[in-house]
């Protein structure tokens, strides 16, 4: 019975794979403008940075292998798109030979979980507030306090990581300053890495929730005044629904739906907001990895990371989609 | 055994401009079983008043004085504290709204809404007696029982405001208020409806309020008729009453407002008409030749072919409900939308292959009043601009002087006052000053040709007699030629020379008004007509099964496209077959 | 938010008890005040603090001393006047809010380095919106293929963050000008712009207004920028504001990871060394606090400005 239409499916599946293939290519060509061999003044800034660069010949000829000078260059593309696929991104220059893969691997766990964390924190908060600022019957205090905090939330989580890590871990010393995980525990599934896991990650995800609630939280407002205004609200109060079941039942309900479209749009920038948010707490992430990338001229790190970022960015939007028909029976009915 | 006593209310809106008495000392009793219409144009408080009495003002607005009673123990509305109110209403009082449309949640299932009213009053019920009762009020306003199991979209307008009625019954409220619950619906449909809700209201004994602007439905569906201006009662008794000897001014006005099929004209015709501005011998002034529309697997228009001669001005109307078909032929004529087959010809020449030149002067002979007078005119500037820039445009205007004279002009001849409109936002202007502005530009632009589509379905009653009196004008006075496009019989009853009526794009009845609407043949013509409510307490409108059948009937001959042709008249012909 | 009591006052008024008269002159002011919606007050206090941080650049130049960005021009580490450093030196009047790492002179950095980062957003988003303007525009007039394109193209171009392109870029191609690195952001704020253009254009085709208009022998153009673009107005500036913020977080998240104009101080290039120096530790605050404050006033002025503009095209929201 709630069978999503094909049609619909089609078309998100096209747009993922769109997506993903448009980033896979500005990441191949852009290097390729460049009026220079990136491959060659890489290696003169390792070199100019840091005196003898170890593996040097390699390096350079796995460079020039990822440049591709020895092939034409449509060859050079397809090959990197079939790379690409199956995500293997070349030796990473700095940590010659680790395959970028592995480092991804290694990184993305926390990046994903931090990112779940906060960004699911962040939307269930951010419009339950929303949503009280509109809502009738929501205590006095709340209305002042809640449009008070707005104000705060046009703040990018860069700024209020930097500000959290002054006042939260080096003044106060609540927090550690850096890291995902204490030194002197053992990974593992053991209570103390849990626990050392949530003191690392706690800071980072509030510095997230902090700023970026108020984003939903003005766009539920909006959305909220027209529920409010709509007839079928109107008539749930005639029917002497209780005022906690109307907001819910109806009106929530209601206004969530576009602002899950506006999830989809909106995961990549925060998720950019997120990767600057772990390279100031040097969380062992994708952040802290594109740092380190970029401080050591990394250019197979750089590239793999900011395309596995897209791809997860894109196939959030596309898991987004896919729940979208579920909650909203008018969509099912569009393709039939 | 009074179930509503409103004891001198009046009810306040605070403003920025200071405070509206939206309503005055309002007295009023309901009996129980009893119906009551409360009529008055938009503005008028009708509304506000039958919310006050279910403490559901819209915000800032309040009751400032007054008492309001409910039921037979006379409970204190006003008193309650909000969840004894929240449990009165729909147990006591429910309220049937007026947009039938977004009336339901969009994304609930219709048997959902009726439950979570049910379990607000009576608390957690057993499943399996909350399916028997949702079907049981569906099935008393003739829906099946499956319907239950769908979503607001996948229902019919009609359908829609059947649930809304059912779920206003569903725990037998001791009154039921219906702010017009039938205004978004056309007529066969709204008999349905309106018929469905006296049965039910009968069945259940409760008592009604029916708001509305409709002089003819209060006649064929209320008891007592409450007539409301101005936030103030300004005559109040039986239908009958009120329709036969009506006291105050403003409810004869109303009443006199209605056009009836077969009534006295509101028309004064000139003594001279005007002649035709085009030449006799001159190609036709209109030429439809097998135009159809086909949207995606929809056909909104089959093949048709007719020709307007134009020699001698002419109304002719297109009279069809919503989807006949007929705004596609509107805009396929002013050339918006180009038809999917055939061709449209102006003077001989195919409209969609015109070159700049000739498209120029085909807009400034062709020209248009729409439906909603809101919209036509652009927020950004004063309303002026909608009359100087086409003048401009079209090579008419010699000087700003004289531009603004013949502006004065058009505004003088629809009856308006020049100095407090032209300098105007179109906000600051009521709906019948707009539509009587866009009728002063389509004067000042003097076409050969005029598309009315639907001009005065969204202005209020009082003023569409005056509106369309211009518009007769037009041709009376001014020679322009007219394609009146509307939904309502009894005005193109009266104003038009030629009448077609238009069903699933499908012309069904063809002729002189006289024959074709004063006596119709074709079966989908009688029902309309049949359906239309008409301000005479002593016809008879049916019951609910007969709308029923009459609904079947109509789906019966759905796909039979023959034309009934009903005579024709000089300078207009219409083809058969 | 300055209007929570008249609200309450209004909420009261549902039920029986409330009464006009107890409305304070003031409060009237207040609710006159609506009926010109570009007066609001929080699009004045947004347009005067970025207005202030522009004028603080200017007034800067003149009374300060630009010079004093470069580094070695004072002593490292200096405190702000009337604080101490870790060393328990006084701060000093002739560097009024101390010194970097390197021996810069904060306030000559922020007045260098604030309208940098504003120049950045607001060029960045001047040319994503111009071309929004086109291209929705285009989608909205054209229809056929050529919509289908667009839709598409700013549909999966919206879902990819422009922060992970232009590193790639900058990785590739080294150091950037401030107007190179506005352009290559510009890039990718394109599409909310068209989106919302397109929609609207697509909406305001079918209205009554550009309907008369075309009966009046109006031409396409005259439609678009005489009839359309001037109801546009509140949306695209509010588009544009929104692309100013999505731009200067773009730029200074490029500069806090060491990217972006290595030679031009900048705010964020500030914060990256700051960080990278240890400044949070050594709690060195005004070298990165400072920065971050101005940054972010920028954005709470950027916000108000925003939600000022939300009041003017949403009627409704002004009641709140």
């Amino acid at each position: 019975m709630t069978k999503i239409p094909t049609s619909y499916l089609m078309n998100r599946a096209f747009t993922l794979v769109l997506t993903v293939f448009i980033a896979a290519t500005l990441i191949w060509i852009i290097p390729r403008l460049s009026p220079v061999d990136p491959a060659e003044i890489m290696l003169s800034r390792m070199a100019a940075g840091g005196g003898a660069v170890a593996n040097s010949d390699q390096i350079l000829a796995q460079l020039q292998e990822n440049f591709g000078l020895n092939d034409p260059l449509i060859v050079q593309y397809f090959k990197y798109l079939l790379n690409v696929v199956t995500l293997d991104f070349g030796l990473s220059t700095a940590n010659f030979p680790t395959p970028v893969s592995e480092l991804i691997g290694q990184a993305l766990p926390w990046t994903l979980g931090l990112m779940i964390l906060s960004l699911i924190i962040t939307f269930i908060i951010g419009n339950l507030l929303g949503a009280l600022m509109v809502w009738e019957h929501t205590p006095k205090l709340w209305k002042v306090a809640i449009p008070a905090a707005m104000v705060f939330t046009s703040i990018p989580p860069i700024l209020s990581a930097l500000l959290l890590m002054w006042i939260f871990s080096a003044n106060l010393g609540w927090f550690p300053l850096t890291g995902s995980y204490g030194l002197l525990v053992e990974p593992g599934w053991s209570w103390d890495f849990i626990v050392s896991v949530l003191h690392h990650g706690f800071l980072p995800a509030l510095s997230i929730v902090v700023v970026t609630f108020g984003f939903w939280a003005l766009g539920m407002r909006g959305l909220m005044i027209t529920v409010q205004g709509e007839d079928y609200t109107t008539l749930a109060k005639a029917k002497g629904l209780k005022n906690r079941y109307i907001l819910y039942r109806y009106m929530i309900r209601n206004a969530i739906l576009p602002q899950i479209t506006a999830f989809a749009l909106k995961i990549g920038l925060l998720i950019a907001g997120q990767v600057l948010v772990e390279r100031i707490f040097a969380y062992n992430g994708m952040g802290k990895l594109l740092y380190d990338a970029i401080l050591n001229q990394d250019f197979p790190v750089i590239q793999g990371v900011s395309y596995v970022i897209i791809l997860m960015t894109a196939l959030s939007v596309f898991v987004v989609d896919l729940i979208y028909p579920l909650i909203d029976p008018r969509i099912r009915h569009e393709g039939s | 055994m009074t179930v509503l006593d409103l004891q001198n209310v009046s009810i306040d809106f605070p403003t920025s401009k200071g405070v509206v008495h939206a309503v005055k000392n309002f007295t009023l009793q309901i009996p129980k079983g009893r119906r009551v219409g409360f009529i008055g144009e938009s503005g008028s408080g009708k509304t506000t008043t039958a919310l006050s009495a279910m403490r559901m003002l819209a915000s800032p607005g309040f009751v400032s004085t007054g008492k309001i009673f409910l039921g037979e123990d006379r409970t204190d509305v006003l008193g309650l504290s909000a969840e004894e109110m929240r449990q009165a209403r729909l147990s006591r009082i429910a309220y049937i709204p007026q947009g039938a449309m977004n009336s339901l949640n969009p994304v609930m299932r219709i048997e959902n809404q009726i439950w979570d009213g049910i379990v607000a009053h009576e608390g957690k019920t057993d499943p399996a007696e909350l399916k028997r009762r949702s079907e049981e009020v569906l099935a008393g306003v003739g829906l099946e029982p499956h319907v239950g199991r769908l979503y607001p979209h996948e229902l019919s307008g009609g359908m829609k405001q059947r649930v809304c009625i059912a779920i206003g019954v569903c725990l037998a409220p001791d009154i039921i208020i219906a702010d017009e619950p039938t205004s978004a619906l056309d007529v066969i449909t709204q008999r349905h409806v309106m018929q469905t809700l006296r049965e039910v209201q009968d069945r259940i004994g409760a008592g009604l309020i029916l708001i509305g602007h409709d002089m003819g439905l209060m006649a064929q569906s209320v008891d007592d008729l409450a007539v409301m201006k101005l936030g103030e009662l300004v005559e109040f008794g039986s239908v009958r009453q009120i329709i036969e000897r009506p006291e105050h001014p403003y409810t004869k006005e109303l009443i006199s407002s209605v056009p009836l099929v077969g009534g006295e004209s509101f028309l004064d015709p000139a003594d001279q008409p005007a002649p035709s501005k085009i030449e006799a011998g001159a190609p036709p002034l209109l030429e439809f030749k097998q135009v159809s529309k086909v949207y995606g697997a929809v056909t909104a228009l089959h093949p048709m072919s007719f020709t307007l001669e134009g020699d001698t001005p002419k109304i002719i109307s297109i009279v069809g409900q919503s989807g006949s078909g007929k705004s596609t032929m509107g805009s396929i004529m002013l050339g918006f939308n180009p038809p999917t087959s055939g061709q449209v010809l102006f003077e001989g020449r195919d409209i969609n292959r015109l070159s700049a030149a000739e498209a120029l002067q085909f807009r400034k002979d062709v020209q248009a009043v729409f439906q909603d007078p809101y919209a036509c005119f652009n927020p950004f500037y004063r309303v002026d601009h909608a009359l100087k820039f086409p003048y401009k445009q079209f090579g008419y205007s010699k000087s700003d002087a004289e531009t603004q004279k013949a502006m004065e002009e058009a505004c003088t001849a629809v009856g308006l006052d020049p100095s407090a409109v032209l300098r105007r936002y179109p906000h600051q202007l009521s709906g019948g000053q707009r539509q009587r502005l866009i009728v002063a530009r389509a004067l000042m632009l003097s076409p050969k040709l005029l598309i009315a589509d639907e001009p005065v379905s969204m202005v209020d009653a009082s003023l569409r007699a005056t509106i369309l009196k211009n518009i007769y004008d037009l041709k009376e006075k001014f020679g322009i030629s007219i394609l009146y496009i509307t939904h309502d019989l009894a005005t193109a009853y009266h104003v038009s020379d030629y009448v077609m009526v238009l069903y699933h794009g499908h012309i069904v009845e063809a002729g002189p008004p006289k024959e074709v609407i004063g006596d119709p043949q074709h079966p989908y013509t009688q029902l309309l007509i049949d359906s239309i409510p008409w301000p005479d307490v002593d016809r008879d409108w049916g019951s609910a099964s007969d709308a029923r059948a009459d609904l079947d009937r109509l789906q019966a001959i759905s796909d039979r496209p023959e034309t009934v042709f009903r005579g024709q008249v000089p300078g207009f012909a219409l083809a058969t077959g | 938010m300055t209007d929570q009591q008249s609200q309450a006052h209004a909420g009261e008024a549902q039920t029986a008890q409330a009464d006009m008269s107890g409305v304070t002159e003031k409060q009237m002011r207040r609710m006159r005040r609506f009926d010109n919606p570009w007066r609001n007050p929080k699009l004045m206090w947004g347009v005067g603090i970025l207005l202030g941080i522009v004028a603080m650049g200017i007034l800067g130049r003149i009374f300060w001393d630009p010079d004093l960005v470069f580094v070695g021009s004072a002593m490292p580490r200096q405190a702000p006047y009337g604080f101490e450093n870790l060393r328990g030196q006084e701060g000093l009047l002739a560097h009024p809010l101390g010194t970097d790492g390197s021996g810069r002179d904060m306030l000559a950095a922020i007045i260098i380095g604030a309208p940098n980062s504003l120049f950045v957003g607001l060029l960045a988003s001047l040319v994503g919106m111009s071309v929004g303007i086109v291209l929705g525009f285009t989608a909205g007039f054209v229809r056929g293929r050529t919509d289908d394109v667009i839709r598409v193209l700013s549909d999966v171009m919206i879902t990819i963050p422009p922060l992970l392109i232009l590193v790639v870029f900058q990785a590739a191609y080294g150091d950037v000008t401030l107007t190179m690195m506005a352009l290559l952001i510009a890039c990718f704020v394109w599409q909310s712009p068209t989106r919302l253009i397109r929609a609207q254009v697509l909406s305001m085709r079918e209205s009554g207004y550009v309907q008369m208009a075309r009966l009046s022998g109006a031409s396409t153009s005259h439609i678009m920028f005489r009839e359309m673009l001037p109801n546009l107005v509140p949306y695209l500036f509010g588009s544009f504001i929104a692309n100013v913020t999505t731009s200067i977080v773009t730029a200074v998240g490029l500069e806090v990871l060491g990217l972006g104009p290595q030679r031009i101080p900048t705010l964020g290039r500030t914060i990256y060394e700051a960080i990278n120096a240890g400044a949070l530790i050594q709690n060195l605050w005004w070298w990165w606090g400072l920065p971050t404050l101005l940054l972010a006033v920028m954005f709470i002025g950027l916000l108000l400005i925003n939600l000022g503009l939300d009041e003017v095209s949403n009627p409704r929201l002004r009641k709140l």
